[in-house]
């Protein structure tokens, strides 16, 4: 184990001289203190106890500060502050011997400045925890080689499969030319079907995704889940989890409860870059005018049962299914009056009516507007339009990847 | 009057621990988390029966009011840069009142105002304006951040004004978000709503003071604001409090807290408890089918205990503490860094009084809190014999 913080010294600045710490000076000079000590504490013998407390007081300070205002308000130094906090936190962790736990927290660190914070040193946070993932897989193949764990098998339950009529089915093409597709679908902004574009994915070929491999490279990474029927609910939250948890809970239900939990709208390939490597960017991407540094790649991974409300987004949509399949049900733009978006900011984006189930009374105009549908299965990609309608339910155990791209 | 500390003191704020002048430069886990209330020393040549204190999160000032009034700064900077701290300390001969933020230190003399950058070391104030004589004005003097016009901000612009039709009597400021209370007894907010810390009862932010609503026909007396919380008392002694209970500040039921206190258990951390385990207080939650709230977007009522009358209240970044006329200090919400004064580092979701205080026969009759720690004054109490 001490091999391990001989990794970490490895890969940090030799000398404090060459640590750098720059801030502008919307960081107070009490904060830039507690990071020097920080600093300090890394390259002359001090106690991991007293490393962690320092680290703990800067990471306390700028989540404040990250809790002040919305999102967009927060001040990139104080991320970059945060991150700092996360980098002194994992290192401390990682010295004296550390144990199984310790490097655990030490990934869940890194996680949180990945997820919360803003790269630093040439995103040092990244660096580090695949080197602490390295450890996390050795002694787990160790545990794996001493003990077989029971897999318990979750009662099979057919899903609830909607019959697709096919008057109203989105149509299919087979490997469309660049031309084909940009002339019939993207310019008339038309809802289809690609199939055999993602035929050549790692994540459905040589490295076929599962339960099993997602908790082989992801495992101990900390995610965040969404808890709650729908994003509109009232029960609706937040939390985070590491993939094991996620997994245990609400994939495999080992606790016998029946919440539903979604990894959802996650950007887990830029957090996880093992994962990338199992997937590529769709080539008809290139057809908009957008960088391919501007493209949104996010994850969606959940049981079956997730419902993400029919609602509309600001991009074009490249929907790639890798594992299990999903009903999916579109509306065009032109009918959004008769799609009873929310009144307020915050979700005028999302339609209020349940689609599967919607209320005749109070949204008497829906019933009979036009839509597209269908049961998108693994290695189809479906093309929503910019703006386009679209309403998603998982019908099993399923793993979506989703490209924006304009 | 005495002044005890406790909480946050990583920078020597409650006391000064004799590793900062060392190499080391950090104490261990009891000098920077003080969980049971310390005697402040004052450790100036001036005997003073008055002091006020301010904090901030990296510091401390202590105004001795007297014939001569002097400033006293402690914490961040109070050690290292003698020179301009004691520059600001002489200056600061005859100032009335005190006001603190990480980056500015504000000072209130007969004849004018100054505001102060923290952040550099400069021989002039950043700001500074004088202000009329007090018998122009009618009414009590004002205290800062209020000043005639309007009041000092904690980033620039640093003057703000505010319309006479207010009537301002005091303000209470934290970072994001603005209390006032005004001399109907009224109350407005403004600023930052995210956490419903405006208690117009959503998640708005106001760009003008807006009256609170909810408190309408009644009369609050003094206001206090947090990180992301308000507090009032009424003239009956009553609290109200409203916006973010992450932590318990607000001291109802949080599931924030609940979930870091069952983290910190499954960690092992040697902490102590409250008596009862987490798995009983779920169980407890479950049977009375608990409601946790976390957004507290309304004014409400919050029973400190059922026959008290609660004096002064304050509030540190995620904890509030509140004095009682009978001489009692109850604190709750975040406690990581001990500014509970519980003698552990255990946070609440509800009212704890501060036994300390009790047990040493020693009425509360003031308290003030930093951004991570808390400050009481203390008279002994009177002992009544029975003849």
């Amino acid at each position: 184990m001490a091999a391990l913080w001989t990794k970490i010294s490895a890969v940090l600045p030799p000398s404090e001289e060459q640590f750098p710490l720059q801030f502008s000076d919307k960081v107070e000079s009490s904060v830039v203190e507690m990071l020097r000590r920080s600093r300090q504490q890394l390259y002359v013998h001090t106690t991991k106890n007293s490393q962690i407390l320092n680290a703990q007081i800067i990471l306390d300070f700028s989540w404040e500060k990250l809790n002040m205002g919305t999102w967009r308000d927060v001040d990139k130094e104080w991320r970059r502050v945060y991150s700092y906090g996360c980098l002194f936190k994992a290192a401390a962790l990682c010295q004296e011997d550390p144990s199984a736990e310790e490097i655990l927290l030490a990934v869940k660190t890194c996680d949180m400045g990945l997820l919360m914070g803003a790269a630093i040193m040439e995103d040092i946070l990244q660096v580090i925890v695949r080197i602490l993932q390295g450890e996390v897989r050795k002694s787990a193949k160790e545990e794996k080689e001493r003990e077989y764990p029971q897999v318990k098998r979750s009662k099979f339950e057919p899903p609830r499969v909607p019959v697709i009529k096919e008057e109203q089915a989105v149509p299919r093409i087979r490997c469309p030319s660049l031309e084909s597709f940009n002339t019939n679908y993207l310019l008339p902004l038309r809802p289809v079907i690609l199939e055999g574009i993602i035929d050549h994915w790692p994540a459905l070929n040589q490295r076929p995704w599962s339960i099993e491999y997602l908790r082989s490279v992801a495992g101990c990474r900390t995610v965040p889940v969404e808890v709650g029927s729908r994003y509109t609910d009232e029960e609706w939250s937040q939390t985070l989890l590491t993939v094991n948890e996620y997994i245990d809970r609400y994939i495999e239900h080992k606790d016998g409860g029946k919440a539903v939990g979604y990894l959802a709208q996650h950007q887990l390939f830029d957090q996880i870059p093992e994962l990338k490597e199992d997937i590529r960017l769709p080539d008809y991407c290139c057809l908009g005018e957008g960088e391919e540094d501007n493209i949104t790649v996010n994850a969606w991974f959940g049981p079956g049962g997730t419902v993400s409300p029919l609602h509309q987004d600001p991009q074009q949509n490249f929907l790639a299914q890798v594992v299990g399949s999903k009903y999916i049900r579109l509306y065009s733009p032109e009918d959004s009056d008769k799609l009873y978006p929310h009144q307020s900011q915050l979700l005028h984006n999302t339609s209020q009516v349940e689609v599967e189930n919607p209320d005749m009374d109070r949204f008497p105009k829906f019933a009979a507007t036009p839509y597209l549908d269908c049961v998108l299965k693994p290695g189809e990609v479906l093309f929503i339009p910019v703006k386009h309608w679209h309403y998603v339910r998982s019908l099993e155990l399923s793993f979506s990847v989703s490209f924006w791209w304009s | 009057m005495r002044w005890f500390g406790f909480g946050f003191n990583a920078f020597g704020q409650i006391y000064d621990h004799d590793k900062l002048s060392k190499s080391e430069k950090i104490g261990t886990d009891e000098d920077v988390k003080v969980s049971s209330p310390l005697e402040l020393t004052t450790g100036t040549d001036c005997c003073s029966k008055s002091v006020r204190i301010k904090a901030s999160w990296s510091r401390r000032a202590s105004l001795h009011l007297g014939g001569e009034s002097c400033l006293c700064l402690a914490g961040f900077g109070a050690v290292t840069s003698t020179e301009s701290s004691g520059a600001l300390i002489k200056h600061s001969r005859g100032c009335t009142d005190v006001y603190i933020s990480e980056s500015y230190l504000t000072l209130a003399f007969p004849d004018r105002v100054e505001a102060w950058d923290l952040q550099k070391e400069e021989k002039t104030p950043s700001w500074s304006e004088e202000i009329r004589s007090q018998s122009e004005t009618s009414g009590p003097p004002l205290s800062l951040p209020l000043v005639s016009g309007g009041y000092i901000a904690m980033k620039p612009p640093l003057y703000r004004s505010l319309s006479p039709h207010l009537k301002a009597k005091s303000l209470a400021l934290s970072a994001a978000h603005a209390i006032l209370l005004t001399a109907s007894g009224a109350v407005f907010t403004w600023g930052l709503g995210s956490h419903g810390q405006l208690g117009h009862g959503g998640l708005t932010s106001e760009e003008e003071p807006r009256v609170v609503e909810a408190l309408w026909g009644m009369s609050m007396t003094s206001v206090a604001a947090g990180g992301w919380h308000s507090v009032c008392i009424s003239d009956g002694g009553d609290l109200y409090v409203w916006g973010w209970n992450e932590s318990g500040q607000l001291g109802l039921p949080s599931r924030g807290l609940r979930k870091a206190l069952q983290q910190q258990e499954s960690a092992g951390a040697s902490y102590q408890h409250t008596g009862k385990t987490t798995a009983d207080e779920q169980q407890e939650g479950e049977k009375n089918e608990e409601v946790f709230i976390s957004i507290q977007a309304f004014p409400a009522l919050l029973d400190v205990t059922p026959s008290c009358e609660v004096k002064t209240v304050s509030c540190g970044s995620r904890h509030t503490a509140a004095v009682t006329t009978s001489g009692n200090l109850y604190t709750w919400g975040w406690g990581d860094y001990g500014q509970l004064g519980h003698k552990n580092l255990v946070s609440s979701d509800e009212p704890l009084c501060v036994e300390f205080f009790k047990e040493k026969q020693m009425c509360v009759v003031d308290v003030v809190c930093g951004a991570w720690n808390t400050f009481a004054a203390v008279v002994k109490k009177e002992v009544k014999i029975k003849s």
